[in-house]
């Protein structure tokens, strides 16, 4: 039973499509991102989803209901734009976001100081939400979404305004929240991450998904043009005509095939001219396969 | 509902914890005694103790009215008379005046065939304080003496001048009359209106600033995915709402224990003396509810229709017009409380909150006419609050740009 499946969901604004019919679904224990340009319908789709604003068509289901707001008691979400309230003390933020979820005053306070011990931000409980830095508050609102163990974790853009440190800290978590079952979906720019964190992903340009599935699946349907060439001797073999694009950094090379273009052929030519050390024929990369489908050059 | 209730909540403590509740609880019963305060004393003594100097060609007159501005124990003069005066008399007192060593001439000039010419100068021009209390003396002075001259004696002549006043009563829907005073009731209908007005519209527009405010930190789209935008609106309505009544009480509280203080009895007396009944204590706080709810759900809505503090200025009139309608209105209550615009003004919904209990100080209206204010009211607040929460609903996740008319037309129509 997916824990998340939007079915066919249309959302228009005035003169604008912001989703047009578009179906995914998690399932528990699954890390799904949902990817797309600036103003390409995240937000939109997960907004439907959070019961924030209602599809004009198609169906959303939590848990395996039809949408109902009690099911949001089982949801933690992160919006892209961080909302707090300035002025409230933190850990008075949590405890309130905690009783909103249905928590009780003091379960809401001991997790709120448990999550903060974790996410090492425990000295700040006592601080004004406006004293703290971009990232503290990206950390917050973090342990806000999560204080009353939900089933199902929505983020959009969870990693905006983290140092490298803590958008690894964060990471670290959710792939912990993962293992525990919960059913992970968030939208980001960063293809590094999802890479490394995501079992699927959803790819949406113009409100309307162009791309979906599991991340491995959909990297091996795309034809392996990269060359990856280590050597020494001439660099004559990078003009060969298999060859649509080269970059050569003095003995590693970085090469992409033309379409159809012979690998087997083109390493023939390099051993010809040069001492070859590593021919590697490697996968595109999901920001290759992001730029290629949102520009219309897919090549699947 | 709990959630509704959690957002009441939370509304409430942090405001009661705020240095603006703190700051306003002590600010507004300040200003309200500032001004009460002014009043007095501008009444008192704003022609109290000046110098005059008083030119006559007749001296009995001269000394007769100078007698009679002595009397007036409110006016304190000081009288310098110059009798008879001769032109060159006059004019040099005019110099005096000009150079400010005295305050005024009073130049008092008889006639053979008529009654005397009396002029006053003065450096101010507005000054009709003085001139009532010059006038009564000299009126009183030549009264005394055409008396005497017509043989009766300065005793004689004393005791048919002496002065009654009228006590006023009020009669009530028993039949029975107590003891009023005018000028107490017009103070008491300013307060009332003070006590309604102010925090009716500092916590409406407070109310609009935190929507301002929380839609521009985005906290509306983490709320709306717990809330609804009707529980969101709702709840912060009755948190604003409690505070405010905090507040009030706050300053009845304070206001029994200063009231109750020997050293307010002075004070609190005379003019001074307000008295509440307990048909206005309860009454107070359902105006101030249903006023507050009204105005708060307006600006709410509007609000949610803004990007800035400035955006939602352009709104203030809307607001203020009731409010000057209201205070407009009060003095024509003390006339006549019944009249048809104090009857319209205080079943209007816009203006019933400020106008019915200063209103009530004067006459109790009768009960149809409180079930029918609070009623139209109640409905206002609900037609009100329909329109705002469809407002607030679309408005609170609109950025860039303030709504224009249309939009705010379409959000209606769509949402």
């Amino acid at each position: 039973m997916p824990v998340v499946e939007l079915a066919g969901v249309t959302k228009a604004y005035e003169n604008k499509v912001a989703v047009r019919n578009l179906s995914l679904s998690i399932d528990s224990g699954q890390m799904f991102g949902l990817l797309g340009p600036n103003g390409a319908g995240k937000t939109s789709s997960i907004r439907m989803m959070m019961g924030i604003t209602i599809p004009d068509s198609g169906r959303v289901s939590l848990f395996g209901k039809p949408f109902e707001r009690a099911s949001l008691d089982r949801v933690g979400y992160l919006p892209e734009e961080r909302g707090l309230y300035k002025k409230m003390k933190v850990i008075d933020q949590l405890v309130f976001f905690g009783q909103l979820h249905g928590l009780v005053a003091e379960e809401s306070r001991k997790r709120a100081t448990d999550w903060a011990r974790r996410m090492e931000i425990a000295d700040s409980l006592n601080k004004k939400t406006q004293e703290l830095s971009k990232g503290m508050q990206q950390k917050i609102q973090f342990i806000a979404s999560l204080l009353h163990d939900p089933g199902l974790i929505v983020m959009d853009e969870p990693f905006s305004g983290l140092d490298p440190v803590n958008a690894a800290l964060v990471e670290r978590t959710l792939l912990e929240l993962k293992g525990q079952g919960k059913a992970i979906l968030f939208s980001t720019h960063r293809m590094d991450q999802v890479e490394k964190l995501c079992d699927s992903i959803c790819l949406i340009n113009n409100g309307e998904a162009v791309l979906a599935g599991k991340v491995r699946e959909i990297k091996a349907s795309y034809e392996r043009n990269r060359v990856v060439v280590e050597f020494e001797g001439s660099a004559e073999f990078l003009k060969s005509a298999e060859i649509a694009e080269a970059e050569n950094f003095t003995g590693h090379a970085e090469i992409k095939l033309k379409e159809h273009g012979d690998a087997q052929r083109l390493l023939h030519e390099a051993a010809a001219v040069a001492t070859i050390y590593r021919f590697e024929l490697v996968e595109p990369s999901l920001e290759e396969i992001f730029i290629q489908t949102v520009g219309g050059n897919v090549h699947a | 509902m709990r959630n509704m209730l959690l957002i009441a909540k939370r509304e409430y403590l942090e405001q009661i914890r705020g240095r603006a509740f703190k700051f306003s609880t002590v600010l507004v019963p300040g200003l309200i005694a500032v001004m009460l305060g002014a009043s007095y004393f501008t009444g008192h003594n704003a022609a109290a103790g000046k110098h005059i100097a008083l030119a006559s060609d007749s001296v009995p007159l001269a000394n007769v009215v100078r007698s009679q501005m002595l009397k007036d124990k409110d006016a304190r003069f000081t009288v310098d008379v110059v009798a008879p005066a001769t032109p060159e008399d006059r004019a040099a007192l005019l110099k005096l005046v000009q150079s400010k060593a005295v305050d005024g001439l009073l130049s008092i000039q008889t006639s053979p065939s008529g009654p005397p010419v009396a002029t006053y100068t003065s450096q101010s021009s507005g000054d009709f304080i003085t001139k009532d209390q010059l006038e009564t003396a000299l009126n009183r002075g030549l009264v005394s003496e055409r008396l005497t001259a017509a043989g009766i004696k300065q005793g004689d002549a004393d005791a048919l001048m002496k002065e009654v006043t009228i006590e006023t009563l009020q009669i009530n829907k028993q039949g029975n009359a107590a003891k009023s005073n005018g000028m107490a009731a017009f103070y008491k209908a300013f307060a009332l209106a003070f006590l309604l007005t102010i925090p009716i519209l500092l916590y409406g527009m407070d109310m609009a600033r935190s929507i301002i405010e929380e839609k521009s930190s985005r906290v509306f789209e983490v709320m709306l995915s717990v809330a609804r935008a009707d529980d969101l609106l709702t709840g912060k309505l009755i948190g604003v709402g409690a505070v405010g009544l905090t507040q009030i009480a706050i300053w009845v509280v304070a206001a029994a224990l200063v009231t109750g203080s020997a050293l307010a009895a002075p004070l609190l007396s005379g003019d001074f003396a307000l008295h509440f009944s307990l048909a206005e204590g309860l009454l107070f706080p359902v105006y101030f509810v249903l006023g507050f709810f009204l105005y708060s759900a307006f600006f709410s809505g509007l609000a949610a229709t803004c990007e800035t503090a400035q955006e939602l200025q352009m709104y203030m009139p809307l607001a203020v017009v009731p409010v000057w309608l209201s205070f407009g209105i009060i003095p024509f209550l003390l006339n006549n409380p019944n009249s048809v615009w104090a009857i319209v003004a205080s079943l209007f919904p816009p203006t019933a909150a400020f106008v019915m209990l200063p209103r009530m100080g004067m006459e109790t209206p009768p009960i149809w006419q409180f079930a029918a204010s609070i009623g139209l009211l109640v409905l206002s607040i609900w037609g009100v609050l329909w329109v705002s929460s469809r407002l607030y609903r679309v408005g609170i996740l609109m950025y860039g740009k303030r709504a224009t008319l249309p939009e705010l037309l379409r959000w209606l129509r769509y949402s």
